[in-house]
């Protein structure tokens, strides 16, 4: 067995001061209940628990936070925001990490959630309103797989489900409030 | 009664018999929808997942458009989603430099004043389960209901400021209003998968398929939802499952608006329930609803 002397163990809070800056939540409250665990419909798809990665913030472990795929399979349900005993916004905390991984463009498996969030904020920035046709055909192009779902499409189409076209209202508006925000982030 | 109407995206597409049925119902129980002018998507989930700041500005702008809309107080949005970001943001505003921010992106004042609910508590509270039953023309008698909520609904109870999150029970009482019968089942706050469906179909068609076998074990005729994205999923991906996972699920999933309208005697068509994926005209032919 190896023996650590306690001095050198050292614990590096710099992320999870990242965290409470961008999120306002602070992750030293959790004493690992694993109630978001618990209740996680997602969990089962997961590398580690969401009851985990509070931990993994907590002592630094950025890699392990950021690379593995727990963040990116959150539904963003709320189940584990709702019932945390010590009122922590787990899901919140999650978004965050998940935005400093897109901000920074690390190296994450992200199950395409990176190309779906661009693709979603580029159509609104340019039409205003979503365009599901279009979000849809774009993100199966894209990862490579053109024919998915498409019988399920032609059939919501035929149900006037899906337009063809978008709805173009006010397309400056939006990209005026984006390019605001672009600003007030420099 | 006048009430701002912030459809969202979904109802303009994938949920538009949500859309066509909230307004016949409105316009039955005598509530006059005033769709905000010119309101933009509100971000959704993919928003808040990439770009903090716009998930809230975007939101707020439309708020800030609905207390436009004819000096009304109070708006109303039927997709979980958008009612969900709307009260998120109105939580958020509290912080007064996050709010700065945002008013110089939106180009316009925060309004503090506005209400946001959910079509569902439009219908309760508005209007009033009493009301309902004296307008009940045909009464689902017998018809067995599983009320879904899912998420967004009721979670965080910091947000939404529900009591009941864990277990709610307005959908029920309409739908007992209605004459229908709410069972008692597991699932009712359980996540659908929601846009996972697009990224990581599987994900969706697992948790769906929870749902769906735990409301027919519950023995449930039908699933009554609130939102346009457990719609889809509910009723769109049925047949996939039953392929995937060798089942043969067939169950009719309305929005509970839809039940509200058949019972006050709107024709099938006039509701938009036509454009369901899964079938339901037997259904409704067996209960002499079409």
């Amino acid at each position: 067995m190896k023996i650590v002397d306690q001095k050198n163990i050292t614990v590096d809070r710099s992320f999870a001061e990242e965290i409470a800056k961008r999120s306002g939540e602070n992750v030293f409250l959790c004493y690992q209940c694993k109630k978001c665990a618990s209740g996680c419909p997602s969990r089962m798809f997961m590398d580690s628990t969401p009851t985990e990665l509070m931990r993994y913030v907590q002592l630094g472990m950025v890699d392990e936070a950021m690379k593995g795929n727990t963040v990116w399979f959150c539904l963003s349900c709320q189940t584990c925001s709702a019932r945390c005993p010590q009122d922590i916004d787990i899901a919140h905390v999650i978004d965050t990490v998940k935005i400093i991984v897109q901000e920074k463009k690390i190296k994450a498996d992200t199950k395409n959630e990176r190309l779906f969030n661009w693709l979603w904020m580029k159509i609104l920035k340019y039409i205003g309103r979503m365009y599901e046709v279009g979000l849809t055909g774009m993100l199966n192009l894209f990862t490579g797989r053109p024919f998915k779902d498409l019988p399920l499409g032609i059939k919501m189409i035929r149900k006037h489900k899906l337009r063809l076209l978008p709805s173009i209202r006010k397309p400056f508006a939006t990209m005026k409030m984006f390019s605001r925000a672009k600003r007030l982030k420099k | 009664m006048k009430i701002a109407y912030y459809p969202g995206c979904s109802l303009h597409s994938t949920g538009v018999e949500y859309d066509i049925s909230t307004r016949k119902v409105c316009d039955a129980m005598g509530i006059e929808l005033a769709e905000v002018k010119d309101w933009i998507c509100c971000g959704s989930t993919p928003a808040h997942r990439c770009d903090d700041l716009m998930s809230v500005a975007l939101p707020a702008k439309n708020l800030a458009l609905a207390a436009e809309t004819d000096n009304l107080k109070e708006v109303c949005a039927p997709c979980a989603s958008c009612y969900s970001r709307l009260k998120f943001t109105q939580e958020r505003m509290t912080d007064e430099n996050l709010k700065r921010n945002v008013e110089q992106i939106i180009g316009s004042q925060y309004p503090e004043d506005v209400r946001v609910l959910h079509m569902l508590d439009v219908i309760v509270e508005k209007i009033g389960t009493d009301a309902i039953k004296e307008k009940v023309v045909k009464s689902l008698d017998g018809i067995k209901v599983a009320c879904y909520y899912g998420c967004l609904m009721t979670r965080p109870p910091k947000v939404t400021g529900r009591q009941r999150f864990e277990n709610p029970t307005d959908m029920e009482s309409v739908m007992e209003a209605l004459g229908a019968e709410a069972i008692d089942w597991n699932m009712k706050t359980f996540c659908c998968g929601a846009s996972f469906a697009l990224t990581q179909t599987d994900v969706v068609l697992e948790l769906t398929r929870k749902i769906l076998a735990d409301a027919d074990s519950a023995g449930a005729q039908v699933i009554s939802v609130g939102c346009p994205l457990c719609h889809v999923n509910l009723d769109g991906r049925q047949q996939q499952i039953n392929e995937k996972f060798n089942m043969n699920l067939k169950i009719p999933t309305f929005y509970f608006t839809e039940l509200m309208g058949l019972a006050l005697g709107i024709e099938a068509k006039d509701l938009g329930i036509h454009r369901h994926l899964t079938k339901v005209e037997d259904f409704l032919k067996e209960r002499a609803l079409a």
